[in-house]
């Protein structure tokens, strides 16, 4: 029952999260990330808080006469032969293989790599610009390492002793004013990592690793995590064209193949994954463009008023 | 100012959309199985349209229970269950529920719930093995449950009384 009932609760709070996002024009990847966040969390506990106060909601009569009773559709069953239970549960196991090859892995493997590797480069010294954005940031300086790489690559390890990575192909191709404002995004993912509430939603998220949902919705919080990064930075620089530049270079990289001599056959498959980065790089270039420094405050009234909505009409379906 | 509106009027009819498929979802899979759990007449619509046969039926009623049940729910699938409703001859609330499944996950315990369980004991049901529960409804009103498993049905009758008339119109139900 938790496991079909939290699939409704969260369809319907994406629906019309998204709806109110567009309605009011939302833009600003803050607030966003909030009603996002609000649709990963809410399944977890709308079927036992709903329980809770209610106990007879379970009851035949409160479904028989719900807004919608999800037991109606598993129960049926297509040509007489196979349910539709079947296929929602099939639906289940696809995401949760996805969940566990796409993000669970990937994450154990980082952490642990992240403890027993030891980064090779040369650290580069104290920054004034570094030591000014991690104080504004109320973060400890993070120290920077220069990794001997002609592709252009910048990354950041979370934690403790927090590290940026850089390769000397990004501090050719990069001028100053864009090194900056790379380091200031990666500043900025360093300052958000150290927040107790997003590792506290991650493992929240993970309850429901099964729900197809919730999986596209955290993906788009990760992204609106990337643009949030994109607008400290921005705050921090006050450059938001040498972000931009920035993101261009790493975007051209991206798009143009190593020269390779092989024959090459006429139709090349993109990685989903790649072709969804890069689109989001394009994203966030044409933001950075037309400057997003915008008023972060506010969206909080907005964001109960859609959330009492969505916790109102979810009572009924069961 | 403006655009705040159409906002709202925006996510208005967002709402009014979603509402509507919502419903028009959940009544959908009835078009396409008609042996799904929805309401019927008389016992013997149940009987001839879902083609359930062995059902028990009552046949002793005291005076203060109203004849026919004011509300039946039966469904022949995913497993064969009747829930019918029985209401109060002078109030008119509903007074006795009987519920016969074919499996544990059909329950009806929001009409007539529990507040309290005074005694829960083993109760020889014409040779059978009932548990009866007694105990206090809403309003501190009486209240008493009779379960027993017959064939493959699993048989509750919550009233709100004490059990003595309970009992009886359980025994009337079997042969």
């Amino acid at each position: 029952m938790y496991v079909a009932q939290s699939f409704c609760h969260s369809l319907i709070a994406s629906v019309l999260m998204d709806q109110a996002l567009s309605a009011w024009k939302i833009d600003d990847p803050a607030i966003r990330q909030r009603f996002r966040l609000t649709v990963v969390l809410f399944p977890v506990f709308s079927f036992p808080f709903y329980q809770a106060i209610d106990p007879g909601r379970g009851s035949v009569l409160f479904r028989q006469n719900a807004l919608f009773d999800v037991n109606r559709w598993l129960n049926m069953e297509i040509w007489g032969a196979v349910s539709f239970g079947l296929l929602f549960l099939i639906v289940l196991a696809i995401t949760s293989l996805i969940f566990l090859f796409q993000e669970m892995i990937p994450i154990l493997k980082h952490t642990l790599e992240s403890r027993t590797m030891e980064h090779e480069g040369t650290r580069r010294e104290p920054d004034p610009f570094i030591e000014s954005a991690s104080r504004a940031l109320k973060i400890e300086t993070p120290q920077v390492l220069i990794v001997e790489d002609d592709e252009p690559v910048i990354f950041s390890t979370t934690g403790k002793n927090a590290l940026i990575v850089v390769s000397t192909g990004l501090t050719r191709s990069l001028t100053q004013d864009e090194m900056h404002a790379a380091l200031a995004h990666e500043i900025a993912h360093i300052a958000r990592s150290q927040r107790p509430l997003l590792l506290a939603v991650f493992f929240l998220r993970m309850i429901l690793f099964f729900n197809p949902v919730v999986l596209i919705e955290f993906r788009r919080v990760v992204r609106n995590e990337e643009k949030i990064c994109d607008d400290i930075a921005v705050l921090l620089t006050h450059r938001p064209e040498a972000l931009a530049e920035a993101l261009k270079k790493f975007y051209a990289v991206r798009k143009t193949p190593e020269p390779d001599t092989k024959p090459k056959p006429l139709f090349t498959p993109v990685p989903l994954e790649e072709y969804s980065y890069n689109i989001q790089l394009d994203g966030r270039i044409a933001r950075l463009v037309q400057d997003p420094r915008r008023n972060a405050r506010g969206g909080w009234v907005l964001l109960i008023v859609v959330f009492l909505i969505v916790a109102s009409i979810n009572y009924f379906v069961v | 100012m403006r655009a705040k509106s159409y906002g709202f009027l925006y996510l208005l009819l967002t709402i009014a959309a979603v509402l509507i498929v919502l419903k028009t979802l959940n009544w959908l899979p009835t078009m396409f199985q008609k042996d799904m759990l929805r309401k019927f007449d008389s016992m013997d619509e149940v009987q001839s349209k879902l083609n359930i046969r062995d059902l028990l039926v009552p046949s002793y009623f005291p005076e203060s229970i109203m004849w026919p049940p004011s509300e039946i729910l039966a469904q022949a699938k995913p497993y064969p269950a009747v829930l019918m409703i029985f209401n109060d001859a002078k109030t008119r609330d509903v007074a006795l529920v009987i519920s016969e499944a074919a499996s544990d996950a059909f329950s009806e315990n929001s009409l007539l719930p529990f507040v309290q369980i005074t005694r829960k004991v083993p109760f020889d049901l014409k040779n059978r093995k009932a548990l009866l529960e007694v105990g206090t409804c809403k309003k501190d009103e009486p209240c008493s449950r009779l379960s027993w498993t017959e064939n493959k049905y699993r048989i509750v009758l919550t009233m709100k009384s004490p059990p003595f008339e309970l009992v009886r119109i359980a025994e009337g139900m079997l042969p």
